[in-house]
């Protein structure tokens, strides 16, 4: 059971990995938005592999909608969405690697050196998880969620805010 | 056993949309005519247009039939006829036909054409419409049942069937599948007389003819979806299981596809308005008042 489940965790992490590299490989905005979605996705199904299924099925809800609006946005934005044009849109390269390194080499570090606890001998099963997080989501964690959110609202009224064209009231 | 008879259901509820589809655009029983429609397809020359994205292109039309069947994977026909009761059952299914938008940016970018183009653009404008009026309706109904498994949510309608219920959740929830599924009045994304097809507009051939059916699969996993959140699933006297699950969702299909028929085509912007104008607040009504009921009146 355990290698089933460490084969599908290892081939959706090396999928997710893959598409990721394709995000910066590609040219075209689409295929770089959409690469992003199913790495994202892949991650998403990781979750699942993990016994969370919750969340993975939340991630992979999630991700669909929020990569396709980047997408938009990227088709928007650049010069050459499609990448015919074989533009190069990169820029900073050696920082940008050098800052790669640096975070990957972070990431394993903390991965391996930090103290994680004692290991869950056992997981509660999926809808076990689903109650214990609304409960967790209604009580203790209650304040920072409600702010977040709040947060979030306020962002998205202020983006709209300064987004709409503002009435003209002066028409005469 | 049971993956293999849902898969043959669905394909035999495809068949029944195509059906009734050509029943409410021409008014005629034609039962052969899905069969000599796919086989005119099948029998053309399926075209790649020149600078396409190949990628998307070829994977769109897969993709959108396979977000659909995958959503069926969770619904539930009778007690036993269900390929997987997830404990995420309800969450799942919106996961699953998130995709179709993927799908059909895909068809839009893939094929390098202007009408395409904008009918993949519109789809993503009309989620945003949309969305919320599937996902918030669904809370009320997982409030009700205490539980994302769907056929918990079938159970818990035993007494009283949610489309009584909770009235308001399930006519936002029916407009919202019908603009998921992108039928009129809520197809911008194909528009046959504006866009020429729009996503569909650079397919042919077998291309077009999966296109088509994956289309026809989500209509019916959307009618299967409100029959399982709305109209007690199996739930019924007299009848066997099977039967009430067959005919509800043949009945939920048939006004799907008729309700639109009479419509002109609506606005994106003013899809766009209505939902959150009006929709949005009357779902957050929704959820409250489902909760008062659930108080009283569990």
């Amino acid at each position: 059971m355990i290698s089933v489940q460490l084969f599908f965790i290892s081939f959706f992490g090396l999928a997710a990995v893959w598409f990721a590299v394709v995000v910066f490989r590609t040219h075209s905005m689409m295929r770089s938005a959409l690469a992003l979605l199913f790495s994202q996705t892949a991650l998403g199904a990781m979750f699942i592999g993990m016994q969370a299924e919750f969340l993975g099925v939340l991630q992979i809800m999630m991700m669909a909608t929020e990569m396709s609006i980047m997408a938009i946005f990227m088709v928007m934005f650049m010069m050459d969405p499609g990448g015919l044009g074989k533009m190069d849109m990169t820029h900073q390269k050696r920082l940008s690697v050098i800052a790669g390194l640096v975070a990957f080499v972070a990431v394993v570090v903390v991965a391996v050196f930090a103290d994680w606890g004692p290991l869950a001998s056992s997981v509660p099963d999926a809808a076990q998880q689903i109650e214990d997080l609304g409960l967790e989501l209604l009580g203790r964690s209650m304040l920072i969620f409600e702010t977040a959110g709040l947060t979030i609202l306020t962002a998205m009224i202020a983006a709209t805010a300064v987004a709409v064209e503002p009435i003209k009231r002066n028409r005469d | 056993m049971t993956t293999a008879l849902i898969l043959l259901l669905l394909a035999v509820g495809a068949y029944l949309v195509a059906v009734i589809e050509a029943w409410t655009t021409s008014g005629r029983w034609r039962l052969t005519a899905p069969i000599t429609a796919g086989i005119a397809l099948l029998g053309r020359e399926s075209i790649v247009p020149r600078k396409s994205d190949r990628v998307f292109f070829e994977v769109a039309p897969v993709l959108l039939l396979i977000s659909a069947l995958i959503a069926a994977t969770v619904l539930p026909l009778t007690p036993d006829l269900i390929i997987t009761d997830l404990a995420t059952g309800a969450l799942f299914i919106n996961a699953a036909l998130v995709y179709v938008l993927v799908a059909l940016l895909m068809a839009g970018w893939g094929p390098d054409g202007a009408y395409a183009m904008i009918g993949g653009w519109r789809f993503l404008g009309q989620l945003i419409a949309y969305a919320m009026l599937i996902v918030m309706p669904v809370t009320a109904v997982a409030m009700r049942a205490e539980s994302l498994l769907t056929t918990q949510i079938v159970a818990s309608q035993a007494d009283l069937w949610n489309i009584l219920y909770q009235p308001l959740g399930f006519v936002l929830f029916f407009v919202a599948a019908m603009a998921l599924a992108f039928l009129p009045p809520f197809d911008l994304t194909t528009a046959n007389s504006e866009l020429a097809g729009g996503v569909e507009a650079e397919y042919s051939g077998v291309r077009l003819a999966v296109f088509r059916l994956g289309r026809l699969v989500l209509v019916i996993t959307l009618a299967t979806t409100t029959v399982v959140f709305y109209l007690g699933g199996w739930q019924g006297p007299w009848l066997p299981p099977w039967a009430w699950s067959a005919i509800k969702i043949l009945a939920v299909t048939a006004l799907m596809l008729l309700a639109g028929r009479a419509l002109p085509r609506i606005r994106e912007a003013d899809l766009l308005n209505l939902c959150w104008k009006l929709g949005i607040p009357l779902a957050l009504l929704n959820i409250f008042v489902v909760g008062l009921l659930i108080l009283v009146w569990p």
